[in-house]
Parts: structure tokens; sequence; C-alpha cells
């Protein structure tokens, strides 16, 4: 006698199939089409990540402003009379700020001011020198050193408008650049018309703090010119940042 | 076990296998249609341009850029707001895309910029009596070359050379699988639709088939756009940013098109199996 068989055979007409069989199918194609393409994807694929970013790109924003003026009290003794030979490297009575509490500047942002008196010159500092920057003030090369650093630091600006003023520029006069940790104050020690290709103009090995700003020379010249006027400056007061704490 | 029940038992799983190769065909031929109409197609890399505002912005950028040059040159901004109103973004913009599409010369023509650059900077200076001294002509013809470069910088887009290096290669290739895919769907199909002896079960291997394709196009925008990937892109300029997210939303939105389509067909499919499964039962 046969035995019935126990397994009850499903009707054909449900429904369920239609969607088992086209999930596992689906899944199928797509796991050989994902096998297939691998060894070609796979190497643009990591190299694409470097294009995108965690988040959603913000392009509204150009700059932040992370200056708030510090307390004038941070100012060093400026009674001191300044040597004009002798770059001085580290006066006596500055105050000293540990390294630690100096938040480094990102590209782009407001850091502080710059004022020269006698040119009359007041425009907003920046770190960084994009066109962003030079069309709102004067911009920090990156490149170089914050004040305070004890090193080079370089500031470059437009001959026609922030730095247009450089042409009454002279020797013994104060520049005053206000940082949100501290107000530094230098003297300009001399001013050198240059290549804009000569390196020998700059110098980031230094050991002591100087400030070298620049613009286009000459002044008011309608096209884009091959000079730079540099102005350099020594450091009379401000507060030291201590590189050791 | 006897010859028809061996064949009962075959049947499903060659038909199944059937269905299986008729859905794949079905994803891969949907990826080569969306290719085909979108990475692959001039004219939607056109519409993309101007759905996504994309002329008008370059136009601003390189004001903008101008207008940075011109303060390291003494230019004033509304020279060159005057200035960027004769140039005809949209044609540059178009014969570029063009001649990467055409395989012709990609250079952009700065001929004309130059030219238009300095009659106005020439104009500008004997309208405000600028000092010849002040004006120096080598000097003009470097910033005329400046602005010509930023001009070609802007009205390029990036690795656009490089993608459509490959495009112009796999073009042909593309329309040969697209031509094979299509002949390999229909051929399935028909064998499908014309070698089962039960009517109900043609439209049942063939909706398998179809939901199969379904299902497989339709997640390809859904993992891109949960992932979020594509307005995490990382380019600084806001016309290239807005031209890049907008082009692969659209690309993206092809795949949606297709899986409705597809969708559609599923369940006609499957309203067409369950009728002629009744008239069987029924007869």
């Amino acid at each position: 006698m046969m035995r019935k068989s126990k397994i009850k055979r499903r009707p054909e007409g449900g429904w369920i199939g239609f969607v088992i069989f086209p999930v596992i199918f689906s899944l199928l194609a797509l796991s050989i089409t994902t096998a297939m393409l691998y060894p070609y994807v796979s190497e643009f694929a990591e190299m694409s990540k470097t294009y995108f970013t965690d988040s959603d790109l913000d392009i509204s924003a150009d700059c932040y402003n992370i200056f708030v003026p510090a307390e004038e009290s941070s100012v060093g003794d400026e009674s001191k009379p300044a040597d004009k030979n002798i770059p001085d490297v580290k006066p006596r009575e500055q105050k000293r700020i540990p390294l630690s509490s100096v938040k480094y500047p990102y590209y782009g942002q407001r850091m502080g001011e710059l004022i020269i008196d006698d040119c009359q010159i007041y425009t907003s500092l920046y770190f960084g020198d994009g066109n962003y920057q030079l069309n709102n003030g004067v911009g920090m090369y990156s490149g170089g050193y914050i004040p305070g650093y004890g090193k080079t630091v370089m500031i470059a600006g437009h001959n026609n408008t922030a730095f247009n003023s450089f042409k009454y520029a002279q020797k013994g006069q104060k520049v005053t650049i206000r940082t949100y940790y501290g107000t530094y104050t230098y003297e300009i020690t001399d001013i050198q018309v240059k290549s804009s290709t000569d390196s020998s103009a700059y110098d980031f090995s230094l050991n002591y703090e100087n400030l070298i700003m620049y613009t286009c020379y000459p002044f008011d010249e309608l096209n884009l010119t091959p000079y730079r006027c540099f102005v350099y400056a020594k450091l009379i007061s401000g507060p030291i940042i201590d590189k050791n704490n | 076990m006897s010859e028809s029940n061996r064949r009962s038992k075959v049947k499903p799983l060659i038909y199944g296998f059937l269905s299986f190769m008729l859905g794949f065909v079905l994803f891969l031929l949907s990826i080569c249609l969306v290719l085909k109409f979108t990475l692959f197609s001039e004219n939607f890399m056109l519409d993309s341009m101007a759905n996504t505002g994309y002329y008008e912005m370059v136009k601003d950028e390189l004001n903008d850029k101008l207008k940075n040059l011109g303060h390291a040159s003494g230019l004033p901004d509304e020279f060159f707001d005057d200035f960027i109103k004769d140039i005809d973004i949209i044609e540059v913009e178009r014969n570029y895309v063009s001649a990467f599409y055409t395989g012709s010369s990609t250079l952009v023509d700065t001929d004309t910029f130059k030219q238009q650059l300095l009659a106005s900077i020439n104009d500008y200076v004997e309208e405000n009596n600028i000092d010849k001294e002040k004006a120096d002509e080598k000097n003009i013809l470097y910033l005329v070359d400046e602005a010509s470069s930023i001009y070609v910088k802007t009205v390029t887009v990036s690795f656009f050379s490089v993608i459509a290096n490959y495009i112009n290669k796999l073009q042909t290739p593309l329309s040969m699988t697209l031509v094979g895919l299509v002949v390999a769907a229909l051929v399935i199909a028909a064998i499908i639709y014309f070698t089962n002896t039960y009517k109900h079960r043609r439209y049942r291997y063939l909706t398998y088939g179809l939901g199969a394709g379904f299902l497989s196009v339709l997640v390809v925008p859904i993992v891109v756009f949960s992932s979020g990937i594509i307005p995490k892109v990382n380019i600084a300029t806001r016309s290239l940013y807005n031209l890049f997210v907008g082009y692969f939303n659209s690309m993206f939105m092809y795949f949606w098109i297709l899986a409705a389509i597809l969708l559609f067909l599923t369940v006609l499919g499957f309203i067409v199996y369950r009728q002629k499964y009744l008239k069987a039962i029924n007869s």
C-alpha cells in the first residue's frame, strides 16, 4: 500500500511565491552584479572617499570671526626704548602665555586687527591670505607663524585697498596687531621693494619674532605688478607664547 | 521515478532559472538605460546645467574672481560688472560640453575674451584719463593673461575631461550591450511564454522575472539616497557642487522611474496570471 505523503502541497494560485521568488532572484542578481563589478569599482570607490566629507558641505559661510580683543593688561612694557639694530627677542617684562591656552586659528578665520596709526591703516586681520581675506582686510600667511610665537609673521594685503597707505610707511612707525589672545606692538625697521619672486625677502627659519608685511608695488598702478613692497618690523611688546607649557 | 514525474520536477527549476535570468537581464538593462540617458547623454548634461542654475552661478563666480584680480590691479568692481555682461557663458559652456561628447577640441576659446577685456581696459584708461605710466602696456597684457587663465579655470568642469574620455570610449560598447540585453530579455521572455503548456504558468514565471528586476532596480536609489552620500561631496565652488548634486539626483530619479515601470508590469503580470489561473481551475 502506498504511503500517503504527509506534505501538503500548496495550491498554485497563491501569492507568496510572487514575493519569495523575486526577492531571492533579486538578491542573487545584486550579489552577482556586485561580484562582477567589485574588481573595477573597489579601487575607484576607495579613491572617491577622499572626495566626500562626513557631513553636508557648508559653502554658505566664507569665514568665521574668532576675534574678541584680549585684555589690554596683556600688553608688555612699551616704555622700554627699542634698539633699532638688534631684534628685541625676549623683552624682560613681557607676559608669557602657555601654548595650550592659545587655540590655533583655522584658515580663513578673522583672528584680529592690524593698526598702523601713522599710515592710517586700520584693517581686519585674517589667518590665511586667500581672496576672501584680502578683499576684507589683510591676511596672515598660514605657512608662517602667529604673533607671539617667536618666529616670522608674514602678512599680505592689496596695494589698492588695505595696504594702499604703505606709501606713507617709515622706519620707526608702530604697528599694532590685536588678536584674541593678546595685543602686539611692532616697530618698522626697514622698507624694501623686491621682485615678487625674490625668496630672499623673507626667512621663516629665524628664531626671533619679526613681522613682514607686503603688498604689490608700485601703488595705484593699473595692472598686476611684478614687484612687492616689503615692510619689516620687530617686536616691541606683547605676550610671548610659551611653547614649553 | 517515472519520466513524467522527473519532468514535472525539473521543469519548475528550468523556468525558475529563466525567471531569474530575466530579472537579472532587466536589472542590467535598467542600469545601461540609465547610463545611456544620463551619463552618456550630452543633452542630460546640458539640461542639468540649466536646471541647477550652473550658468548664472559660473558667471557670478567669474565676476567675483575677476573682481579679486581687480582689487590686486587697481580696477574697480564696477569695471567687471560691466565687462561680464557681454560674455555669453551659456554659449561657451555649451560648446565646451559638446566638444567632449563629439570628440572635438575641448580647449576654451580665450581669444575673444582677451580681446574684449583688453578693449575694455583701454576704454577705461581713456575715460578716466589715467596716466600712461600708471598703465604700462606690458603689465596690462600680463593682467589680461591672468584674467584669461581665471576665465578658463572657471568655465571648465573639473574632472570632466577624465570622465569624458571614458564616455567617448564606452559610447559604442554601451549601445551594443544595450541591444544585446534587449535581445536577451526578449528571447528569455519568448522561451518562457512559448514553451509553457499552461497559459497561467507563462505569466507566473514572467512575473517572477519582472518582480526580481523591479526589486533589484529599486535597491540602487534606496542605497544611494539612504546613505546620503551625494550632498557630502567635497566641491569648493557652489556652481559645481549644485551641478554635481542636481546631476546625480536626476540620474537616480531615472532608477525610480524604471522601478515604477517594472512594478507596474509585475502587478499587471500577477493580475493576468490570476485571471488565467482561475480560468484554468474553472475549466
